[in-house]
């Protein structure tokens, strides 16, 4: 057997995963739900969004799910009171960093961090709101980038890296300064090393990338693509 | 295609930049090395984005990266330098010493306007550069000299217990030295 198989407890439940495997993957494999947002899967696991935290028994610590590798005799529970005060407190803090103005951005109804903070159960943000007045990047001719929609997840970095290999995007500055930026801060219909793919676009969870001609409410992402995609190189590059 | 609008480099940046990657070639986080030597070359101390395209072009670094590294590291300037370059260290001893009135005091004696500090937050790093590239005027978080807080870096040199007419006296002394 090429996998040293090992077994964990998640929420009680006495699970086997193979070894290698995050606890993200393991949970998911048998069922459980791990919110996630910065987490695509089929790219690589950054743990930036801190909203899969689990607890693991024996430690005071929150682990991400994401990027923990699981190990033999590991007890992880994916849901309880303090789980939901952190993650609640990751989604709020995201959204008083950016305008999140749900009632007029086209994602309005098919947005990850939406979706999330309905299911976290967010009606307000105990934060003073914090953000800053950014520019929308129009020039290119079949897309859109928001800065003010952007959560900063790189998912968009990450999929123009790793599956199309153009490097188009980074994140730029830092603190609440950070921000996505194509080339050297060129607009994007400038950027010399954007093949138009479209993958940035599909793996954004909100309505920062989007494609141009959609209203509010109209653009459904298909992130999912993004994952066959990667399953598909996975597979022939074996 | 490349900005139509930029300056291309003279030959003798080029060779500046050829020189820096080939010194760097092949070692680890040699990005930061090239960005180094070629700021440190510069008139201004500052990358220009045709310099910043022309090393992601020759290293073969997506020019995001570069672009990215070099906003994230406080110590690369986009922006051209001041002759004289102030820094004000905004550390916790330093701010009970009173650096924010020093900064506030060094900003209007140098006519620079103080909506740059007053609209970013206190911890936040500034960088202002008088209009005829005379002085630039720079926060740190911490020199790491708290024992002699407030602490003023004018021109690299390290200067202790500063107050605003100590300062006074060291700007007037650079702009009266003519240069």
């Amino acid at each position: 057997m090429p996998y040293k198989i090992i077994s964990i407890r998640i929420d009680g439940e006495l699970v086997t995963a193979r070894e290698g495997e995050t606890i993200l993957e393991a949970a998911r494999a048998n069922g459980k739900q791990v919110p996630t947002l910065c987490y695509l899967k089929g790219l690589s696991a950054v743990g930036a969004c801190r909203v899969c935290m689990v607890e693991l028994a024996g430690t005071d610590r929150l682990f991400p799910a994401c990027t923990t590798p699981i190990q033999e005799g590991m007890s992880i529970r994916t849901a309880s009171a303090k789980l939901a005060l952190y993650r609640r407190m990751a989604i709020e803090l995201l959204l008083v960093e950016r305008n999140h103005t749900c009632s007029a951005c086209v994602s309005n109804g098919h947005c990850e961090l939406q979706s999330l903070a309905q299911s976290l159960g967010i009606t307000h943000v105990r934060y003073a709101y914090n953000n800053p007045h950014l520019p929308v990047d129009m020039s290119h001719p079949r897309f859109v980038l928001d800065h003010n929609r952007c959560i900063l997840c790189t998912r968009c970095v990450r999929a123009c890296a790793e599956l199309e290999g153009a490097s188009v995007w980074a994140v730029a500055s830092r603190s609440i300064y950070s921000h996505i930026v194509s080339d050297l801060n060129d607009e994007w219909g400038n950027a010399h090393n954007c093949t138009g793919c479209g993958k940035c676009v599909q793996a954004c969870p909100t309505g920062a990338l989007a494609e141009k001609g959609f209203a509010v409410h109209e653009m459904v992402k298909q992130s999912d693509a993004v994952t066959r995609l990667a399953a598909q190189r996975a597979g022939s590059s074996r | 295609m490349q900005n139509p609008s930029s300056q291309a480099l003279d030959a003798r940046e080029k060779l500046l930049i050829d020189q820096a990657v080939a010194a760097f070639a092949g070692r680890p986080g040699a990005l930061l090395g090239i960005l180094e030597t070629v700021q440190a070359a510069h008139a201004h101390k500052s990358l220009s984005i045709e310099s910043l395209r022309y090393i992601a072009q020759e290293t073969g670094i997506p020019p995001a990266r570069v672009y990215s590294v070099a906003t994230f590291y406080s110590l690369f300037n986009l922006e051209p330098q001041g002759d004289n370059v102030i820094c004000v260290c905004r550390g916790t001893a330093c701010h009970t010493r009173g650096s924010r009135d020093l900064l506030e005091r060094l900003c209007l004696d140098l006519g620079l306007s103080r909506q740059g500090i007053s609209d970013t937050h206190d911890a936040d790093k500034v960088a202002l550069t008088t209009p005829g590239h005379k002085f630039t005027v720079r926060t740190v978080a911490c020199f790491g000299q708290c024992a002699l807080a407030p602490v003023v870096e004018v021109n690299y040199h390290t200067l202790r217990h500063v107050n605003e007419r100590t300062l006074q006296r060291e700007v007037r002394a650079l702009t009266r030295g003519g240069k």
